[in-house]
């Protein structure tokens, strides 16, 4: 058979099959590398810190777990949280991702490396990013073959669409749920292709792990059951089937229960039961079909299916009936409002107002997926053109997910993986037959293509060792990947190719093509990375607790309003002192400033945090006995009209002023903080509703004094604020960060004469203007 | 499954399979089947009494309706396993592999059954 | 629409109101008369009857009026609906202060036992932000209703007849398509149709309801999260066409057996695929300035 460039003919297979895998290795080892590295970004440009919001409450638990113990976590009653209500930790979060840290924490006690529990924190997700890139590699191998499998590998290794939740400091569920995702879908292919109950069982653990570290396992619980289910409509059930889904279900469901925040969800709502009746599906076709096997009679086998279906329609029915009578409880808010995308902003506006439930548009996916997004469909269709049980896995991953991440942001995530698994696919498929060496016999009398190949062979030849040179470039470690995905491939089809290629003439004639399009794919692999590495550096690794701007000079610029506010808090106020703010500062309040708070990022009350809402959107006089009756001391409010800080609490009132008007419909109006053209506005024109809210007073109060004289304008909404500013009976300002983006105002006492603090206040302006503080003062001794 | 057959033909269908049955089967198998039946007994009975007297410790009567169902398909799954009819299906699963499946599948089952029953 | 300006008040007389027992009664009289909803002009804000406007959010008012003619008539006469023209009552949308229409006020029972718990009489407005159909509308204004609003969704029978025909339509061509159906690649196509879609931003246009096109005749709708109609399209077929020339040089060009056409394939496939990846990537630079 002609190559299109020479090959070395003095190497034993032994010694390719080993050089292969040592390279396999090295290069999976550089993987992991390139994966750690790019996700520390975030500590060199800023700090080791816990980042965002969720993250703080992690960290808050960890610590209890780890100074505490497991016993003591796991009973945990935390009063400080929605004051006065309390919260039982324990039993209302996902305990394994703090269970992770706690056991690193205390093995690493054990060998006598005493490591701070935050940088455990701060590194767990860029070492389950590796951890990651390895489970990716089993699964992809499981689909294609190595070579697929390490390109899968370097690509979930460095992908933005992993990254954005998995940077150091990302010490949220997700960090460790996508490893958890993959390793088990990749022992539920195993099992399926072995028919092992062992896989089947260690499926079952690690997705218990799973339901106890994300709640979204449910993906889990329904995509298996959905593949379960097409291959036996496909009339592709084996008792290997049998053996996976039976062994997986049956201890994966009971394992699920034993996590106290899922309790007896598994048996008891719409969500799981596609699982349970795909398990009662099978129970019924395996049985059927252990009676065919002994009874040839084909009426009787005739019989048997209708018995089947019947039995199928059966069971269907019961579950509706069950649905209908209460038994089995409906789809929750949450999962119901993913297929009817209207749902959650009309009932739950809770869900609706999170910024990561968004629906997606494609610059996004563009940027995290890059070109990985429109390689994908080409490695669905070759999955098509083979089909094997496996196969038919990654398609419908592929279809579910897609559709997922285009109704949310935050669901991006479940797709990376199947992209990366069938990028890999399609683009080692190229690789395989441009790289391939072997000619196919040319039918026709044009020799001369062989000609011109072995001519120009020698350039290639000394290209060859390239391969090995990546492995000191370890930052680049995806084109390594690239490199050496190439390598084994090429060595291995050389004893392959002799004893199966003969079926149909197929492969590349001539060597200038197969450069061509190898450089090509370099080329959009360099890209790839350069694109990974500018999103990754630039747009996933603030931390938002410590936020960055540049100098006129270019240098950077920390500001650090945050922790300045909350250590304020921390130092200046006694223990006990409750802070009301939105709940998207609760957990950030908590970690940071150990102070109660009334509602935080577990918005599991909704009317509590309504009561928030109506406070901040009433008038002074309304808001002051809502503020009283929760224990109020003080009022933090995130203000950015200063710096031009657009995450602030203006920006987010409206949402506080819906899920207020859904709970007192009477009482607050979304429309009257319109203008009566509807437009939103901080300006003349805004509306009284708005103006004598309390949360635009808190927002701009002395704001206009800062001018001195000149228009006050609003960097955010790009307004000019009104020329006098709200004054304040019933608050006073306590503490305003360096930025004015932290706001804290501490709520006064009742008056001590029994006035209204309105009349009082004014009675003490009019007497002596300036001597308003000390007044305060001494009615506070008193 | 096989008395939903029509009536006539129904007692003569069942024991022709039942005959089927006895024949082909080995007694390592019939000695399987015979545990699958206890097995379902079992859990037809915790079922009933759920049904009928009470669901109270819920979780009790799930920790021991699971055992049964997940001991039960652990055991459907070994006897395909070494089924000889089954060979080119399992290829990689040796009888005394998928013995060893089984023994630790239920280890694994009713660590989690213990842990439940409360 | 700007012809028929109306104001749709929703009126809330306890049974105890004052003396005046006739009017109440004669209100009665037309709420029965009128199905449920009475017509007022400006004079007197009642009882004289206008003539009849289609008009899009009239069906949905009238729907959840006829519903709340069949409560009993205890709860029924204390509450009416009633709906007033811009054409007969100009004097009263500029008293007001209305500029555009529909409106709907709830006017609270201002004294006697139905007076709301919070002691507002103020007229409360309807907030739209719901869509105009009827059944947001009777829900909200159940809320101020003695007993809730009987309103049910009229049962859309065009709907389930369309339904039915199509499925049995279906059921026919099946038997004729059915290798089509069985075909893998039947499924491949879709399949892929349908990730490049979704990848293309299609939900986002389907639940923010964006237009095809901007106002201005802009198809890129300026913004890194934001998008039109077009740009699905747009994207998915540059993203259908770049898998496409992959696919061809994987799938079709190994299979020559002409090095000439072979040759010619692979070039002028990675020619298509160069130049559009260029394309997409500047189209994404036109969204987010400043990329690398």
């Amino acid at each position: 058979m002609p190559t299109a460039y020479p090959l070395p003919t003095n190497l034993s297979p032994a010694t390719v099959a080993n050089t292969a895998s040592l390279i396999r290795i090295v290069a999976l080892a550089l993987i992991s590398g390139a994966a750690i590295a790019s996700r520390l970004f975030a500590v060199i440009n800023f700090e080791s810190i816990i980042h965002e919001f969720d993250p703080w409450f992690n960290y808050r638990a960890t610590r209890v777990l780890a100074s505490k113990g497991f016993y003591e976590f796991w009973n945990w009653f935390d009063p400080t949280a929605w004051y006065p209500l309390g919260r039982v930790v324990g039993g209302t979060l996902y305990p394994g991702l703090m269970a992770t840290s706690g056991v690193i924490y205390n093995l690493l006690h054990a060998i006598n490396l005493p490591v701070d529990i935050r940088n455990i924190c701060v590194l767990l997700a860029p070492g389950f990013s590796a951890l990651t890139a390895w489970a990716t590699y089993m699964f992809t191998k499981e689909m294609k073959d190595a070579s697929a499998g390490l390109l899968a590998a370097a690509f979930i290794g460095i992908v933005p669409g992993y990254i954005s939740r998995s940077v150091a400091g990302s010490y949220d569920n997700e960090a460790i749920a996508i490893f958890l995702l993959m390793i088990t879908f990749y022992c539920w292919i195993k099992a399926l292709k072995q028919g092992s109950a062992l896989f089947g069982t260690v499926a079952a653990v690690f997705y218990f792990y799973m339901v106890a570290a994300w709640g979204g396992y449910a993906f889990i619980t329904n995509m298996i059951p959905l593949h379960a289910l097409v291959l036996i409509l496909m009339g592709r059930f084996s008792s290997r089937l049998y053996v996976a889904y039976s062994s997986w279900y049956a201890i994966g469901t009971l394992a699920s229960m034993q996590v106290p925040f899922v309790g007896f969800q598994p048996v008891k709502t719409s969500e799981h039961m596609a699982a349970l009746g795909v398990f009662g599906l099978l129970q019924i076709v395996a049985f059927a079909q252990l009676v065919r096997s002994h009874v040839s009679s084909h009426q009787f086998q005739k019989l048997l299916a209708t018995g089947v279906i019947s039995i199928g329609i059966l069971g269907a029915m019961a579950f509706v009936l069950l649905t209908y009578k209460g038994w089995i409880a409906p789809w929750t808010g949450r999962f119901y409002s993913l297929w009817d995308t209207g749902y959650a902003k009309k009932y739950i506006p809770i869900i609706a107002s999170v910024s990561e439930h968004q629906p997606t548009a494609w610059p996004s996916f563009f940027m995290d997926l890059q070109f990985l997004v429109f390689l994908f469909p080409a490695g669905v269709i070759l999955c098509f053109r083979e089909l094997r049980d496996e196969h038919l896995f990654v398609i419908i991953y592929a279809v579910v997910a897609s559709y997922f991440a285009g109704v949310m942001v935050r669901l991006m995530l479940t797709l990376t993986p199947v992209v990366c698994v069938a990028s890999a696919v399609a683009l080692s498929t190229l690789l395989d037959t441009f790289v391939d060496p072997t000619e196919p016999e040319v039918v026709d009398d044009t020799r001369s293509e062989s000609g011109a190949s072995t001519i120009s062979a020698p350039g290639t030849n000394g290209a060859a060792p390239s391969p090995t040179t990546p492995a000191t470039t370890s930052k680049k470690a995806k084109k390594a990947a690239a490199a050496a995905a190439e390598h084994p491939t090429t060595l291995s089809d050389i004893l392959a190719s002799s004893s199966t290629k003969t079926a149909k003439p197929k492969g590349i004639y001539g060597l200038d093509t197969r450069i061509m399009v190898v450089l090509n794919t370099i080329c959009m692999l360099a890209f790839f990375v350069s694109h990974c590495t500018w999103v990754t550096s630039s747009a996933y690794s603030s931390p938002s607790v410590v936020l960055a701007s540049s100098n006129p000079d270019g240098s950077q610029h920390i500001i650090d309003d945050f922790r300045e506010a909350y250590y304020w808090l921390r130092q200046n106020t006694p223990e006990d002192a409750v802070v009301m703010s939105w709940w998207d500062y609760g957990y950030q309040i908590a970690g940071m400033a150990d102070r109660p708070t009334l509602v935080d990022n577990n918005t599991w009350n909704n009317t509590h945090i309504a009561t928030v809402g109506k406070a901040m959107s009433s008038s002074e006089e309304v808001a002051y006995p809502i503020l009283r009756k929760h224990d109020v001391s003080y009022i933090l409010v995130i203000f950015g009209g200063l710096i031009g800080y657009s995450g602030d609490d203006i920006n987010k009132f409206l949402w506080m002023v819906r899920i207020a008007q859904g709970v007192w419909p009477d009482e607050v109006q979304e429309p009257s903080f319109f203008t009566p053209q509807g437009e939103y506005k901080v300006d003349d024109n805004a509306s009284p509703a708005m103006r004598n809210s309390l949360m635009y007073k808190m927002s701009y109060y002395r704001f206009v004094d800062l001018f001195g004289g000149a228009q006050a304008m609003d960097r955010v909404r790009q307004q000019q604020v009104p020329k006098v500013g709200p004054t304040l009976d019933y608050l006073d300002e306590a503490f305003t960060s360096e930025n004015w983006i932290v706001r804290i105002y501490e709520v006064k006492k009742e008056d001590s004469l029994g006035r209204d603090l309105k009349s009082a206040n004014a009675f003490a302006q009019g007497k002596k203007r300036k001597r308003s503080k000390p007044t305060t003062r001494r009615r506070a001794i008193l | 499954m096989a008395p939903k057959s029509s009536p006539p033909a129904a007692s003569n269908v069942v024991h022709s399979l039942w005959k089927a049955y006895s024949d082909q089967t080995s007694d390592r198998m019939k000695f399987i089947d015979a545990f699958l039946v206890f097995l379902m007994l079992s859990g037809v009975a915790q079922f009933l009494y759920c049904v009928l007297v009470t669901d109270y410790p819920f979780n009790a009567f799930l920790a021991g309706f699971s055992s049964n169902v997940g001991q039960f398909v652990l055991t459907a799954s070994l006897r395909s396993q070494v089924n000889p009819e089954n060979k080119n299906e399992f290829k990689e699963v040796s009888p005394e592999r998928a013995f060893a499946d089984f023994a630790l599948g239920s280890i694994v089952l009713h660590f989690f059954v213990y842990n439940f029953l409360g | 629409m700007r012809y028929s300006k109306s104001l749709l008040a929703l009126l809330y007389l306890p049974i105890c109101l004052i003396a005046a027992q006739d009017p109440h009664q004669q209100l009665v009289e037309l709420a029965k008369a009128g199905n449920g909803v009475i017509k007022l002009d400006s004079k007197t804000f009642d009882l004289l009857t206008s003539p009849k406007r289609t008009w899009e959010f009239e069906p949905s008012w009238n729907a959840v009026g006829e519903a709340w003619a069949t409560v009993p008539k205890e709860h029924r006469d204390n509450h009416f609906f009633a709906t007033l023209d811009f054409d007969n009552g100009q004097t009263t949308f500029q008293k007001l202060g209305l500029q555009s229409a529909p409106v709907v006020y709830v006017y609270p029972a201002a004294q006697g036992p139905l007076v709301p718990a919070s002691g507002k009489v103020s007229p409360l407005k309807y907030d739209f932000s719901n869509g105009f159909d009827a059944g947001p509308l009777a829900e909200s204004l159940s809320k101020h209703t003695p007993i809730p609003i009987p309103y049910r969704d009229p049962i859309n029978w065009a709907r389930y007849f369309t339904i039915a025909t199509g499925v049995l339509g279906l059921l026919v061509t099946l038997r004729f398509i059915s290798p089509i159906i069985q075909s893998r690649w039947t499924w491949a196509l879709v399949t892929v149709a349908v990730s490049l879609v979704m990848t293309s931003g299609y939900m986002f246009t389907r639940i923010r309801g964006s237009p095809f096109i901007g106002n201005d005749g802009n198809w890129v709708a300026a913004g890194f999260q934001n998008q039109f109609g077009q740009e699905v399209s747009v994207v998915a077929g540059i993203y259908g066409l770049l898998t496409m020339s992959f696919l061809m040089l994987v799938m079709v060009v190994p299979y020559q057996t002409s090095p000439a056409r072979q040759r010619l394939q692979i070039y002028l496939w990675s020619g298509v695929f160069v130049i559009v990846y260029s394309v997409l990537v500047s189209l994404f630079r036109v969204k987010n300035r400043g990329a690398s």
